[in-house]
């Protein structure tokens, strides 16, 4: 490990401070979009298709626009005659209208919006609208959907302009895959025909909700100067207000997007959602208009892509790993919402961090008439995790390996090669993969099993339970090319404030920046104010979310902080009679290197400078991360990515064999963090990952029959709760500087999400023999793979549970 | 939605309402309403609150030992009530396990055997321990064994226009009870719940076996024909399978997302098994019932 950074000198960064929003947060007063209320404000509903695929004949709106309380109704036949109006939106591809114009493509598809004075008006009102469907035959699955001749979801699609790394995309024509992501590195046939050993499984990960505490909801209102001001849940600012312009055909600076603390985002809150809709009536109506989801209405929102991986890997006989295909199809549903990125990042990444000389990957981005799918933590890589890392768990387990050792001899190393043909640096996988192994004292037993569990009673009653231990790791690449900008204000009384478009959503960027600016200025973190998003005055931010706020918006505030500090030790450098080098910033005073006590407190300075009070230093900054395009043809780039971001998970776990269901008794999950900033945060992001990653290993999975969601409720769609934390779960920080990262950080977001599945199912095979290819991994799931696959043992244990003794 | 409240001081003013409204629906703790809301089902437009009425949260001793629980008595309540902690500790155990405490603070003991839905926890413990529902109606008040008062899925006896009162729980002899609740994640309702009560001789024979399981059925199963195998026999691991058996056989699974009608009825088969050992240890370590203290959990 290295480290790198500012030596004694750093004080507010490397610390574990209190959260600037903590007290706040955990009064209660903290307000939220949902606690938004604007004078003379309306409220909107949505009504809804009850069909998974259908033609809309007829709506009449006659009925629920004379209900009581009723300002306007809206449908999809509405917005086409709309003049100046762009219908469409949608990140990657302009495909989804704001309310289903000629066809309704999922069960939950918006058909039309009220807005009413009283919600319940509202939603009583949708109910009244009557719609003439005529049903079409639907894609329900992607198996489904690639079949020749399959209906269409869609039969023609626009490419968006919102991002660079999306422009070049072209849809397959006359299919439902809208997106294929190649990737071709060396002779993939070749090595398998020498290969000594090879692997071929299919693994499927279900699709699961984020279940953020507090749903979509949006406030949309013109102001004075024809100001389209949007208060909403999202944690895209910027391309919301890019979005909600292109729709209405505004300047950018009519719209005004502003973001309050977020109340969980997970993914889900990313790129345009409510707001076109939200913003369409307040137009519409000259009122005030507000939106919220049910919690129902969220599940059919957005959610975590359901995947099917297609994993063949060529070994040679002393376990080096020749070769690697992979197919993964992605369930994206009735829109494509960011998936076409989800289907590029986490494809090139599908091989693993390994070692293999030859690598195809195909990665393919389907739609299907079920709600959409898009960003949830991790983007995709946890699910390709999934496959590879069960995959080589088999591998090292067939050949009679310690699947520790295994991947520590096949993990890609510094400067190696990445299946993109890009050079890896700064990757701390094998310390990530050695942490957590000595964390669960990996190494009691041949290939991560534990000795024979004893007896275990409960209630007196004894339970018959093997137990087991896996290991997983993962790897992800930060978004580039991607851009942050910040402003960095210095006031004179050593007060600042950041003006950042980065969403507080409950990850602790708040504190984080306030840390990196209290650093940089010398000034105490408490008194930095960081503006939360209002992008007529805070800067452009390309997302908040893959992991890319603490390196991104750290480096612009870092950089804008440097700015302001430039200026301050420029007018101190001339009180001071001493070059501004040899200047440092701390306590809130400006002195000499060498010399303490020859210094100026930052309101002198400011008195130096300014013959007024409450004056201000300013300093922006823009950062701009780039990457050069993967190979149309190859999926091959010198620099796919600027960071990669690697984390290990170490499971011991014990089935119960008369039930099947596995408990998760002791978890160890590090990432690579970088240097940290706040290694409290981190830590506690990395466990989050962790619980809600157990969650949907064990137990969450939506469920659909023909395109309906059956459990698209809390009644009956688990998230884990506490007790479902395993009574011993330890997140570990790994540095590893960056040299290009803010104080050497990168990020924590996603890294503790990456391997969690992998490693349960690992541990889980390390206890039964049985390998689980399918999530989550139900007791029933796992009972009927151990009686499968021992058919005979299975009667002898029924025999003696019913016979004597 | 807009609705009607309705909020009669007593029962015969609650149920004399309802004889003015046929489509009026009863509402006590409103957990299970407040759902159905939420899932679309239209609200009546009526709704006759009991939770107005005095006394009908009371919990008091019955002759002999028994109990009397008030029907609109909340989950909570009746969990943390010394008597009921006193006599008949398997129900405080089981109603600990429902939900989570904000909603035990809220539903109604009476409300969740009226909603009649086959994966509640409370139905099975009520079971095994012969509790009574006593009912008033237009026609006048009657009691209905909780035996016979599931019918089906979210059908019970009640007439319309019956509402639950009370609920008796005759004295238990001196036995160990247990309730297994089996979900798959904490939250999550049971995939099979497994309430037994065994009561021994003074040689640690049988001398009764009680068991119920919820959740396998389209209506919680009080399990048949258990006494002539068990009476007189010793708990061993041999008979807890076989009485077990012939519980998988009493079930019919309707495979929901917790688990198959395969997997059910597996689960069937081995709660029992478990909770009918558990109950068994109980009961030799030191039973409760008529003039007994209290267990060792």
């Amino acid at each position: 490990m290295t480290r790198t950074g500012e030596g004694r000198d750093a004080r507010a960064v490397g610390r574990s401070v209190p959260r600037v929003d903590g007290a706040e947060k955990v009064t209660g007063r903290a307000a939220y979009v949902t606690d938004c209320v604007v004078p003379g404000m309306l409220h909107a509903a949505l009504l809804r298709s009850p069909l998974p695929h259908a033609r809309i004949r007829r709506i009449d709106a006659g009925r629920a626009a004379t209900h009581p309380g009723v300002s306007a109704v809206v449908t999809g036949a509405d917005l086409v005659q709309m003049p100046g109006l762009d219908p469409y939106f949608g990140p990657a591809f302009q495909d989804q209208a704001i309310l289903a114009i000629d066809k309704v493509r999922f069960v939950g598809d918006p058909v039309a919006a009220v807005a009413a004075a009283t919600r319940e008006a509202a939603r009583e009102a949708a109910q009244l609208i009557e719609v003439e469907y005529e049903e079409l035959s639907a894609v329900l699955d992607v198996q489904a959907a690639l079949r020749a001749g399959a209906p269409l979801v869609h039969e023609r699609l626009r490419p968006s302009q919102a991002f660079a790394d999306l422009m070049g995309i072209e849809a397959e024509r006359q299919t439902n895959v809208c997106y294929h992501f190649k990737l071709r590195r060396g002779d993939v046939e070749r090595a398998f025909a020498e290969a000594a050993h090879v692997f071929e499984d299919t693994y499927t990960s279900p699709a699961a909700q984020h279940a953020p505490l507090e749903p979509h909801v949006t406030v949309a209102w013109v102001t004075e100067g024809g100001l389209l001001h949007v208060t909403s849940s999202t944690q895209s600012p910027s391309y919301v207000r890019l979005s909600l312009a292109r729709i209405f055909g505004l300047p950018l600076s009519k719209v005004r997007v502003t973001v309050p603390y977020l109340g969980g985002g997970y993914g889900a809150k990313t790129y345009d959602k409510l707001e076109p809709v939200t913003a369409l009536l307040a137009l519409r109506t000259r009122r005030p208009v507000k939106l919220q989801l049910t919690r129902e209405e969220e599940f059919v929102t957005i959610h975590k892509h359901a995947v099917t991986t297609r994993i063949r890997t060529g070994v040679a006989a002393d376990g080096r790993l020749l070769a690697r295909e992979v197919a993964v199809y992605w369930d994206s549903g009735a829109y494509a919402d960011i998936a076409p990125r989800v289907v590029h990042k986490s494809g090139y990444t599908a091989a693993g961090p390994y070692a293999i000389p030859n690598v195809k990957i195909d990665s393919y981005c389907v739609y299907t008439n079920r709600p959409p799918a898009g960003a949830f933590r991790g983007f995709g890589v946890p699910q390709v995790v999934w496959a590879y890392e069960s995959q080589t768990d088999a591998i090292a387990t067939r050949l009679g390996l310690d699947p520790v050792a295994y991947r520590r001899a096949h993990l890609l190393r510094e400067g190696d090669l990445f299946a993109t043909g890009t050079p890896m640096r700064s990757l701390a996988v094998i310390e990530c993969l050695d942490a957590v192994a000595r964390e669960i004292e990996w190494g009691s037993g041949l290939a991560g099993s534990s000795p024979p569990a004893p007896e275990v009673r409960e209630a007196g009653v004894p339970r018959r339970v093997l137990r087991g231990k896996g290991v997983a790791v993962g790897i992800k690449a930060a978004l580039a090319p991607s851009i942050s900008g910040a402003t960095v204000m210095l006031n004179a009384d050593g007060s600042a404030s950041v003006l950042s478009s980065t969403v507080e959503m409950g990850q602790g960027s708040d504190t984080l920046l306030a840390q990196i600016v209290a650093e940089a200025l010398g000034v105490r973190v408490p008194d930095v104010q960081v503006v939360h998003p209002d992008t007529a005055v805070t800067p452009y931010d390309t997302i908040t979310a893959a992991t890319r706020s603490t390196f991104h918006m750290g480096n612009a505030v870092l950089q804008a902080a440097a700015r302001v500090r430039e200026q301050l030790f420029a007018i101190a450098s001339d009180r001071l009679e001493v070059d501004p080098d040899l200047l440092r910033a701390r306590d809130g005073r400006v002195f000499v290197a060498e010399a303490e006590d020859r210094g100026l407190t930052i309101p002198e300075v400011f008195g130096a400078a300014f013959q007024a009070a409450g004056t201000t230093l300013v300093g922006e900054a823009v950062y701009q991360t780039s990457a050069i395009p993967t190979d149309h043809e190859t999926g091959q780039s010198e620099r796919v990515t600027v960071m990669w971001f690697v984390g290990a998970s170490a499971a011991e776990v014990e089935v119960d064999l008369e039930t099947g269901q596995v408990r998760v008794l002791r978890f160890a999950t590090a990432a690579d963090v970088g240097r940290p900033i706040n290694p409290h945060h981190c830590r506690q992001q990395i466990l989050g990952s962790a619980v809600t990653s157990i969650g949907q290993t064990l137990f969450e999975c939506l469920h659909f029959e023909g395109g309906q969601l059956t459990n698209g409720s809390f009644l009956d769609y688990m998230i884990a709760g506490y007790r479902d934390v395993p009574p011993i779960i330890t997140p570990i920080i790994v540095e590893r500087a960056h040299p290009e990262g803010p104080y050497g950080a990168k990020g924590v977001g996603e890294t503790g999400a990456l391997s969690v599945a992998a490693a349960i199912g690992n541990a889980v095979h390390a206890a039964l023999g049985v390998r689980l290819r399918d999530l989550p991994l139900t007791p029933e799931r796992v009972l009927q793979a151990m009686r499968e696959r021992e058919p005979a043992r299975a009667a002898r244990r029924g025999q003696v549970e019913r016979g004597p003794g | 939605m807009g609705f009607d409240l309705l909020e009669p001081r007593t029962v015969a003013e609650a149920v004399e309402l309802h004889a003015r409204d046929g489509n009026a629906v009863f509402l006590a703790g409103g957990t299970a309403l407040l759902i159905l809301q939420r899932q679309g089902l239209p609200l009546p437009r009526r709704l006759i609150s009991l939770r107005g009425i005095p006394g009908l949260d009371e919990i008091t001793a019955g002759p002999g030992g028994g109990l009397r629980i008030g029907a609109l008595a909340t989950l909570r309540q009746v969990e943390r009530h010394p008597l009921v902690v006193r006599r008949v500790p398997l129900l405080a155990e089981a109603l600990r396990q429902v939900a989570n405490v904000r909603v035990r603070h809220t539903a109604t003991l009476g409300g969740n055997l009226a909603h009649g839905d086959y994966r509640l926890d409370p139905p099975a413990p009520l079971l095994v321990l012969g509790a009574q529902v006593r009912a008033v109606g237009i026609g006048g008040e009657r009691e209905i064994a909780l035996a016979a008062f599931f019918r089906g899925l979210f059908e019970t006896a009640l007439q319309p226009g019956e509402v639950v009162t009370e609920l008796a729980i005759p004295p238990t002899p001196p036995s160990g009870g247990t309730y297994l609740k089996y979900a798959l994640s904490s939250n999550d309702w049971p995939c099979v719940g497994a309430a037994a009560l065994v009561a021994l001789d003074d040689h640690g024979r049988c001398r009764e076996v009680r068991l119920a399981l919820t959740a396998v059925a389209a209506a919680p199963v009080l399990v048949r024909g258990l006494d002539e195998l068990a009476r007189g026999e010793p708990v061993s691991d041999r008979l807890a399978a076989r009485l077990a058996d012939i519980a998988a056989a009493q079930v019919e699974p309707v495979g929901d997302q917790r688990g198959s009608e395969w997997y059910k009825r597996e689960m069937a088969r081995v709660f029992a098994r478990r909770a009918l050992l558990a109950a068994a240890r109980r009961a030799e370590a030191g039973p409760v019932g008529d003039g007994t203290k209290e267990p060792v959990a």
